[in-house]
């Protein structure tokens, strides 16, 4: 167990050294736009330049650059924005957690949606609950989940505001303005704009887990071990979820970890239409303004939520899979 | 080696597309699948013929934010009109010797003849039924050359059902010589300029209170010429004067915040997404079945280190990447393929290599080898055609996630500027206003034909798959 959990970390921090040093290249070698063009002018003079390049350290030889950029990284030292001077690492700390809040609960509501109808659909193959498991599988390879927004946006909100005078769900930001001051009615205003947000994410992701979740728990299903707990005389319930449902959670836990890079690129979106004020948002902005600190600090953050959780699929799949939990290698 | 096209092969190939065939018409989804996809590729194909506007130029054919047509079946919306569009023409029978005309463009031609005022009217008289409009807008262009010692002005006048006339239009051209000149004149009754010279206030808005009454409105275009000496001469040309109301209901869609056709847009949309999911597809299931079929022939350190690569990849937040080398690499279709492509062969190279695993042990491919066949004999002939068609259905079931991506990209901004796509609709309604105004008529057709064109493409992929792919036939 220790050695297969050390083997998994090393792999994690090389990964993201690779994901570090890709950042590195693209921006500061094969880039086609120096990385301070977002703030230089045209009508600057040569000398300008290379006094602005000089401040930002890129007069320096590569490898020296190379050497420090990966040194502030992983000391949490992402330089300043561009365009508000600000220290990235200060405003990171505050628009970080907004972005977790929205990816933890959009992971954990997809699954708690997800994981139980896979289920109910395995135990009841051919009923109405299967077909819907199938049926919202398939859906979710083909509708964007943006379009999903962008819908409950109009009529939750817009629609609802031309009808009644008041929105349902408020279609942007995280908090009402101003901010409500009493601890509970502050979470419950949180919850209340996360609600739209969340449920579309649900809506648009949950599919893929139910329908992961009934293919493997078929298979599971079909396997001696279930068969003898069947002539145990266990109760259905018993011989689904203890015997059935237990060995399909290795495969689960690793379907979640590879559904992560999907859940944040759907979370940045989501941030994008309902002015969530997280770091994809945030990202997407300092694209456009060719703000390159803030863009390389919420790329190389992504990269570490990815690792984390890979990292702690890693860890469940060994505390779930009886193989590496007594220490057999892979 | 005999040749793929010899009377054999032909019959045994005719035998198994006919095999297949038979195989996936009992599908049903994938039957949907493959006419919403014809359906797609036909609108595609005829868009120029199915829609009269550019979608890229987007000139403005109604008002901003028009319903479209049909909603004038709901009697909330049954006033409303479509656009009303008038030329403007000159009366023949005044005619005189130095004007011209041919359709809508008239000629003024003359030199040193006379010293008498020319003048040239071009009007057109129209009743008008509908409710007071929003707004209207006129335009016509004139061209002088040769001109000499000559002045000459243009006035544009609205004479109402009661007589009353206003004058909109008012351009006084100074004596010029030998210079040409021309202008593109457009008034719309929105510009401030417009209501003061008719004076009306800050708040308020001409158009309703013009057209305020239903009847016989003229529009008169008076184009006046002075020679000021014997020496003058002049050549004006004048064309294309016409009248707008825009309508507030048009076509199949509506219209956008500029008043821009938005079926049109729709429609050359389809394009986009089929090139681009097609292509991304194609390009990522080719590099997907080479990564496979060489990693999982030859195993050893390529296929370690490759097999590594691929995960790593599939860590990787590819929609902030995507974004990110668009934007620095240039935001062209070109682009946007490759990349796609970049981040989309991992899972088929896994698929395709565990594949080409099992296949390398069968007996048929131990006899090729014994036989002395060289390794890429053996890749070409017995192990690329046995892994094909797990790969056309997984090439299948790729293009959502292309057609995804690009609508994606394009929405938050990240698209080619240069082609319509529907992701870019949804991009322009989103910031254009769409969801103040309530115009579901701009948000609602392009998801709902990203949703179903990805759908159809999902459907023929799963019947697809269910057909070719031997695990999960056995556990049907």
């Amino acid at each position: 167990m220790r050695g297969y959990l050390i083997q998994r970390a090393v792999i994690s921090v090389l990964i993201l050294w690779i994901i570090a040093s890709a950042n590195f290249v693209i921006f500061q070698v094969v880039s086609p736009i120096t990385p301070i063009s977002g703030i230089v002018d045209p009508s600057f003079s040569p000398e300008m330049k290379e006094a602005l390049m000089d401040l930002y350290g890129l007069m320096e030889p590569l490898h020296i650059r190379y050497i420090k950029y990966i040194r502030n990284l992983f000391t949490w030292n992402f330089g300043f924005s561009f365009q508000t001077m600000a220290s990235v690492a200060e405003e990171m700390s505050w628009r970080l957690p907004s972005t977790i809040l929205l990816l933890g609960s959009a992971m954990v509501a997809t699954i708690l949606v997800g994981i139980p109808i896979g289920i109910l659909a395995a135990s009841r193959r051919g009923s109405k609950i299967d077909v819907f498991a199938i049926g919202s599988g398939l859906l979710t390879w083909g509708v964007p989940v943006f379009f999903i927004q962008l819908l409950f946006m109009l009529f939750f909100s817009y629609y609802a505001y031309m009808a009644w005078g008041f929105k349902i769900f408020p279609s942007s930001s995280l908090y009402s303005t101003p901010p409500p001051t009493a601890p509970l009615a502050y979470m419950a205003d949180i919850a209340w704009h996360l609600a739209m947000p969340v449920m579309t994410l649900v809506i648009g992701g949950f599919g893929s887990w139910a329908l992961y979740t009934r293919n493997v728990m078929l298979e599971s299903l079909t396997q001696d071990y279930v068969v003898t707990a069947r002539a145990k005389g266990l109760s259905e319930r018993t011989v689904l979820y203890r015997h059935a449902f237990r060995s399909t959670l290795p495969p689960v836990v690793t379907m979640i970890a590879l559904g992560v890079p999907g859940i944040i690129s759907g979370a940045m979106i989501t941030e994008w239409i309902f002015s969530l004020p997280g770091i994809g948002r945030w990202y997407l902005n300092a694209l456009l303004a060719a703000d390159y600190p803030v863009v390389q600090a919420v790329l190389f953050i992504y990269a570490v939520l990815m690792i984390l959780a890979n990292l702690i699929a890693d860890l469940l799949y060994g505390v779930l899979d009886p193989r590496i939990r007594v220490g057999a290698r892979r | 080696m005999a040749s793929i096209f010899s009377k054999e092969k032909r019959i045994i190939y005719a035998r198994r597309i006919t095999g297949f065939w038979d195989e996936f018409k009992r599908k049903r989804i994938g039957l949907v699948g493959v006419s919403v996809l014809i359906f797609f590729v036909a609108l595609a194909i005829f868009a120029p013929w199915l829609t009269p506007y550019d979608p890229v130029a987007k000139k403005r054919v109604a008002d901003d934010f028009a319903m479209p047509e049909w909603m004038t079946i709901f009697p909330a919306y049954k006033d409303l009109p479509t656009t009303i569009e008038h030329s403007l023409y000159w009366d023949m029978e005044q005619g005189l010797e130095f004007i011209h005309s041919w359709g809508k463009v008239v000629t003024v031609k003359y030199k040193a003849r006379t010293t008498d005022t020319i003048t040239v009217e071009l009007s057109t008289t129209f009743s008008y039924s509908e409710i007071p409009p929003r707004s209207f807008y006129f335009m016509f262009e004139w061209k002088a050359e040769d001109v000499v010692s000559t002045e000459y002005s243009v006035r544009i006048r609205l004479y109402t059902p009661e007589g009353e006339n206003q004058t909109m239009y008012l351009m006084w051209q100074l004596p010029r010589t030998q210079q040409d000149k021309g202008a593109h004149v457009d008034v719309e009754s929105v510009e401030p300029f417009f209501r003061d010279m008719l004076g009306f206030g800050m708040e308020e808005n001409p158009a309703p209170v013009m057209f305020s009454r239903k009847g016989e409105y003229t529009l008169l275009l008076r184009m006046q010429f002075k020679p000021l000496s014997a020496s003058a001469s002049c050549g004006v040309e004048l064309k294309n004067a016409r009248f707008v109301i825009p309508g507030r209901v048009h076509g199949v869609l509506g219209c956008d915040d500029t008043g821009a056709d938005l079926f049109s847009q729709l429609i050359y949309g389809t394009r986009i997404s089929l090139l681009i999911g097609i292509l991304c597809a194609i390009a990522g299931a080719s590099i997907g079945i080479l990564v496979g079929v060489i990693t999982g022939y030859f195993g050893g350190i390529i296929d370690e280190v490759m097999m590594r690569l691929v995960d790593i990849l599939l860590c990787l937040p590819f929609l902030p990447l995507l974004l990110t080398l668009v934007f620095l690499y240039g935001k062209s279709i070109f682009y946007i393929v490759v990349f796609i492509a970049i981040f989309g062969w991992q899972g088929l190279a896994r698929m395709i290599r565990s594949q080409v695993l099992s296949l390398r042990e069968t007996s048929f491919i131990e006899c090729a080898r014994a036989v002395g066949a060289s390794r890429f004999y053996i890749i070409m002939r017995h192990i690329v055609p046995n892994v094909l068609p797990v790969a056309f259905a997984s090439l299948i079931l790729s293009v959502p996630g292309a057609i995804l991506f690009e609508a994606a990209l394009s929405f938050l901004g990240f698209g080619d500027p240069r082609v319509p796509t529907w992701g870019k609709m949804l991009h322009h309604a989103y910031g254009f206003g769409a969801f103040t105004r309530l115009a579901w008529w701009w948000i609602i057709p392009p998801g709902l034909c990203i949703t179903t064109l990805c759908l159809a493409f999902v459907f023929m992929g799963h019947s697809l798959d269910e057909v070719v792919n031997p695990r999960l036939r056995r556990r049907r």
